[in-house]
């Protein structure tokens, strides 16, 4: 499709469990486009922490064809993949997976560091925490962190290199509902601000609730594909 | 400066788990203690090896006959012994040459007789290069000028049971198979402590060996340096300097068995340091393992972040580093009082050796020190570096193999 971030193509995605080959998706079509705030929805086992790794080149498909940016992903070395995955895209993790010896300000200049941004890097990773309400948490590790702040400066550190899409895996999962709220405006922000685009795989309502575009899959593949605007 | 985030991450990483780190460290440090000790007195004891063989009169290398190697021929004697003398003792090189001529004897008095090796010195000269020409334990040793007179050792003098100015009844090997007889009065005796050398000291002067055997010349001279680590620099030096016909050797050549003695247990030392570092590198290896084992989902994450293999490459790496220098203190720590000790007291072998210090002509020094300098530094960090890092490189792949697919999953990676 013409203009997609992502597009998948009668993506098929088998794993072997044992001698057992299990069909995780099975033929599925998606298109992700600029300024989405998609959710993806679907009972366990349909197949949606599978679709996030694809279109997070972290893994490659069994069959069909997934262009991100579009550039192909099964054409691309590892390295390559890598590098996509930094420079262009960002990730929210449902556990948070901050670094636990560094301090939030630290995790977030570390994706800078990767980067390769040089002596700015410090005051870039404190000025965005401190453009997402975060300025007084710079200086803690995330043992000294609620679960809400850590996934909040989780989020930080995916936006940090500025991605034009961010992939988050259940992200409000672990989250009371009064964090989860003020990460999904955090959110929300950063795409009607920055034109980010926002994926999430998930099974809070809240979430769907504030999605402009709910994905259902059932057994691997699209079964409904709603825009709400 | 500014540290990078990897070094910070690196080294906060080490103190999540400190008493693994330190088991780590300490393992690395009595690895590396271990292995400096047997070094330090290794090379000790191998200067002191030295030191014996060139104190027992063989010097460091020999100027010899050519040809002397193959049939070893005390009636061999040198081509031109005082240009020889003249070309060594003119480098700054050389502490002192000494010549030598020897031959069989068999001394006899009354009605007892014993064999000895009888060596024709230049007493001065002698007495400089030889410990044994130093261990006068009765009367004086011979002087330049002496003729008719001799030193043996104490052995000799109880088998013969002689003392001080009784005539020895001399019978030598002589030019061309002959026999010949003189006389020869005691001027000194000999204790070196080795009964065993003390059984074979004859020393005449040079002069005497050459009226008693019919042979002019010394048939060899040897050669002591004043540093024995530059005996192969000198080697090539003397043998453009020295006239045609006489040949440059080194103790390898005149001792052989020294030479594989020290060759074995040279193999030996670094069998047993290498046996101490790879129960180290096991050991480090198995902590690293365990330690990557349990951030697999933090490698998951990095990865899926866009960390490139080779920066966590060099995370792991500088965590090992860091193990590394911190195990080369902490062994240098252990060992340095240990090294000093016996770089300063010894160790004394002599109950071992039963009394006797002598084997194949070399006397040797019962008291063993370690050899105690700023190379251990090096060495340390050299050791413990080397370790950890080889240690690292299973860990290392493992944590490369790490599925990032993983990063998204509460599943385990």
């Amino acid at each position: 499709m013409e203009n997609a971030l992502v597009d998948v193509r009668n993506v098929t995605k088998d794993f072997y469990v044992g001698k057992i080959v299990v069909h995780a998706l099975r033929g599925l079509d998606l298109a992700v486009h600029e300024g989405d705030f998609l959710s993806i929805v679907g009972p366990s086992g349909s197949g949606k922490t599978t679709l996030l790794n694809l279109m997070g080149a972290l893994d490659v498909a069994t069959g069909g064809d997934v262009r991100v940016f579009g550039r192909q992903l099964s054409t691309l070395s590892r390295r390559k993949r890598a590098e996509l995955r930094l420079k262009m895209l960002g990730f929210v993790f449902q556990a948070y997976n901050l670094v636990p010896v560094l301090t939030a300000r630290e995790n977030v200049e570390f994706v800078l560091e990767l980067q390769g941004v040089g002596s700015e890097r410090r005051d870039r990773a404190t000025s965005i925490l401190e453009e997402l309400s975060l300025g007084e948490l710079v200086d803690r590790k995330p043992s000294e962190m609620s679960g809400g702040q850590q996934q909040r400066v989780a989020v930080a550190r995916a936006v940090a290199s500025r991605p034009r899409l961010v992939l988050a895996d259940e992200p409000t999962a672990n989250l009371d509902s009064k964090n989860a709220e003020m990460l999904l405006q955090m959110m929300r922000q950063l795409r009607d601000e920055q034109g980010m685009t926002f994926v999430f795989s998930t099974h809070d309502p809240l979430v769907v609730s504030y999605a402009s575009r709910v994905v259902t899959l059932r057994d691997g593949t699209v079964v409904s594909d709603e825009s709400k605007n | 400066m500014r540290v990078s985030l990897i070094t910070k991450f690196a080294v906060r990483t080490l103190r999540r788990k400190v008493r693994r780190t330190l088991l780590s460290v300490i393992g690395v440090g009595v690895g590396c203690a271990i292995a400096m000790f047997m070094v330090s007195f290794s090379r000790g004891g191998n200067e002191i090896r030295f030191r014996s063989i060139a104190d027992s009169g063989f010097g460091h290398m020999r100027i010899a006959p050519a040809g002397w190697e193959e049939n070893r021929e005390n009636e061999l004697r040198l081509q031109n012994m005082s240009a020889d003398l003249e070309a060594v003792r003119s480098s700054k090189a050389v502490k002192v040459a000494a010549p030598h001529a020897r031959t069989t004897a068999l001394l006899a008095f009354g009605t007892r007789v014993t064999g000895a090796e009888m060596l024709g010195v230049d007493p001065p000269a002698e007495q400089r290069i030889s410990r044994i020409a130093r261990a006068v334990s009765e009367g004086r040793y011979l002087e330049e000028g002496d003729r008719g007179a001799t030193v043996i050792g104490s052995t000799i003098a109880q088998r013969l049971d002689v003392e001080l100015d009784d005539d020895l009844f001399i019978t030598v090997a002589a030019k061309d198979g002959n026999v010949e007889y003189g006389m020869l009065r005691i001027v000194g005796i000999i204790d070196t402590g080795s009964r065993e050398m003390d059984a074979s000291i004859c020393h005449v002067t040079l002069e005497d060996m050459e009226s008693l055997t019919g042979l002019e010349g010394a048939g060899e001279i040897s050669i002591t340096l004043n540093d024995y680590r530059h005996i192969a620099r000198m080697v090539p030096k003397f043998r453009e300097s020295i006239p045609e016909g006489d040949a440059v050797i080194t103790w390898r050549e005149i001792l052989p068995e020294q030479a594989g003695d020290l060759a074995g247990d040279r193999a030996f030392r670094n069998i047993i340091i290498g046996i101490v570092i790879l129960v180290v590198i096991l050991g480090i290896t198995s902590a690293r393992l365990t330690a990557v084992l349990e951030r697999k989902r933090e490698f998951a994450v990095l990865v899926a972040l866009g960390m490139k293999s080779v920066q966590i490459v060099r995370l792991i790496f500088l965590e090992a580093l860091v193990v590394g220098a911190i195990g080369a203190v902490t062994g240098l720590l252990l060992i340095t009082p240990v090294v000093y000790h016996t770089a300063t007291r010894g160790i004394d072998f002599s109950g071992v050796l039963g009394g006797d210090t002598a084997l194949s002509g070399v006397l040797f020094e019962p008291t063993m020190y370690s050899d105690m300098g700023f190379w251990m530094i090096p060495f340390a960090f050299a050791v413990a570096l080397a370790s950890t890092v080889v240690a690292s490189i299973y860990p290392v792949w493992f944590a490369l193999k790490v599925n990032p697919t993983s990063a998204l999953s509460l599943r385990e990676a």
